[in-house]
């Protein structure tokens, strides 16, 4: 899977790396020189198809003027979590909009992080609800490469640590 | 000597203005940003697989606190005089009130886009341009009190329900109990609608914006809401004399909550420190 890989790479912390959290994912999107060393392995973990096929859970509307789509990517083997394990792909105007599950089985999104909503579509149409005119969603924290990340890091697990907080 | 964290409504002039400088000096040397990066980076929820560190979790006061630590520590490092003060949003209730004023935080987003247009941290003013946010837009945005669909601060008897918990947090440590200080002070509800959502997360939601979002450390209101959250776990210590951050110990290897959340005795990444070492700081700062 493409995060661990990610998140062996660039990681420093050596804490246990699991698939699909807001960890990985930045990492994967801080780092374009490496995601792209390991587009082969991105493709390879990806669901066969990126469109929904026949029967599976879809979502493609205009919703106060913005064009919002989803459907579901995966059913992961964590069913042990009940509600957790499903995975949906979804954009705004055909930019990713990052969805979180919570463990009631709730969505929350990023630009509504401090709720949840029923479904993915319920919290697509709220992160548009929020969104100003002209507004687009973004890629999460562009800029800095994968070298600066790892510095930001290294700057805020400094000082402190031995000493003045202990 | 333990420095102070004063209630914003009661800051001199002199004290306002050094706190302003010195946050945007931290914005101006690229500190600020990487602080929105880590919050955003850092947020894990409680239906993914993963650690827990920062929200959903039992140490979403200690992780908070040393993070609050650590943007003091940058302020301090600009004006030795300097610490985050306090927004009491049980007191200070309107957008008229503090902290919204032209001297500190700024007032509300205008209707059109919410960019915030007043103060300091107003985008014409030329020292707070957004970088690390979840859109494109360029400037803070707020909307205060929620225009479109309104929500009212928590109450003081809200904040009451948290402190009289007897116990800081109750298995499986996430967003689904209903029990416990932290969670209650998190304030991740069940059913429907804007009663779901209390405390911590109700603010968050009142200010809108940018506080709304994952990058919600892009409004520096953040810092002075999540400082009135850190004293209320001084406050629910001082009332249950001897109880302490739970879990004690990390749940077992069957546990669904195994490798999820930070024990008493874990370090909390990113930084090499326990909830254990977070939960009495009364010689770095004290709360007047």
């Amino acid at each position: 899977m493409v995060v661990s890989a990610g998140g062996v790479a660039v990681g420093a912390e050596g804490e246990p790396t699991r698939a699909g959290t807001r960890r990985e994912m930045l990492r994967g999107l801080l780092a374009p020189a490496m995601a792209l060393a390991l587009a082969p392995v991105v493709a390879a973990s990806r669901p066969a198809s990126v469109e929904p096929r026949p029967g599976e859970e879809a979502f493609d509307e205009t919703y106060h003027g913005r064009r919002i789509q989803g459907f579901k990517t995966a059913t992961t083997a964590m069913a042990a979590h009940g509600a957790v394990g499903e995975h949906w792909q979804v954009t705004v105007d055909g930019r990713p909009l990052h969805l979180m599950r919570r463990a009631d089985g709730t969505w929350l999104s990023m630009v509504d992080h401090y709720r949840s909503y029923p479904t993915p579509l319920a919290a697509a149409r709220a992160a548009v609800d929020e969104m100003g005119p002209g507004e687009h969603l973004r890629d999460m924290a562009p800029g800095p490469v994968s070298g600066e990340q790892t510095d930001m890091g290294g700057h805020l697990h400094m000082g402190g640590d031995h000493g003045v907080y202990a | 000597m333990a420095y102070t964290r004063k209630d914003v409504s009661r800051l001199t002039s002199a004290e306002k203005r050094r706190f302003v400088n010195a946050m945007l000096e931290v914005k101006r040397r690229g500190q600020y940003d990487e602080f929105v990066r880590l919050h955003i980076e850092y947020y894990t929820s409680d239906g993914e697989d993963g650690l827990r560190a920062a929200h959903m979790t039992p140490s979403f006061l200690p992780w908070h606190r040393r993070f609050l630590l650590e943007l003091e520590k940058a302020l301090r490092r600009v004006d030795s005089s300097v610490s985050v003060p306090y927004w009491d949003w049980t007191r200070d209730r309107t957008a008229a009130s503090a902290p919204w004023t032209a001297d500190l935080l700024g007032g509300n987003g205008r209707i059109t886009d919410h960019r915030v247009t007043t103060g300091p941290f107003a985008y014409a003013a030329g020292h707070w341009t957004i970088k690390e946010g979840v859109t494109d837009g360029k400037f803070l945005t707020r909307d205060l009190g929620r225009a479109r669909d309104p929500i009212a601060l928590p109450t003081r008897g809200e904040l009451e329900s948290a402190l009289a918990e007897r116990v800081y947090d109750v298995s499986p440590w996430d967003s689904t109990v209903t029990r416990g200080f932290r969670n209650k002070l998190e304030g991740w509800g069940t059913g429907r609608g804007s009663v779901a959502w209390r405390n911590h997360n109700r603010v968050h939601r009142w200010v809108g914006g940018a506080m709304l979002g994952g990058a919600s450390v892009n409004d520096p209101v953040f810092w002075l809401h999540h400082a009135f959250v850190d004293l209320q776990w001084t406050r629910w210590q001082a009332r249950h004399k001897g109880a302490r951050y739970l879990p004690a110990k990390p749940p077992g290897v069957g546990d669904e909550q195994h490798g999820r959340i930070v024990a008493r005795h874990e370090k909390m990444p990113p930084w090499d420190v326990t909830p254990d070492q977070m939960e009495d700081v009364s010689r770095i700062y004290r709360y007047v």
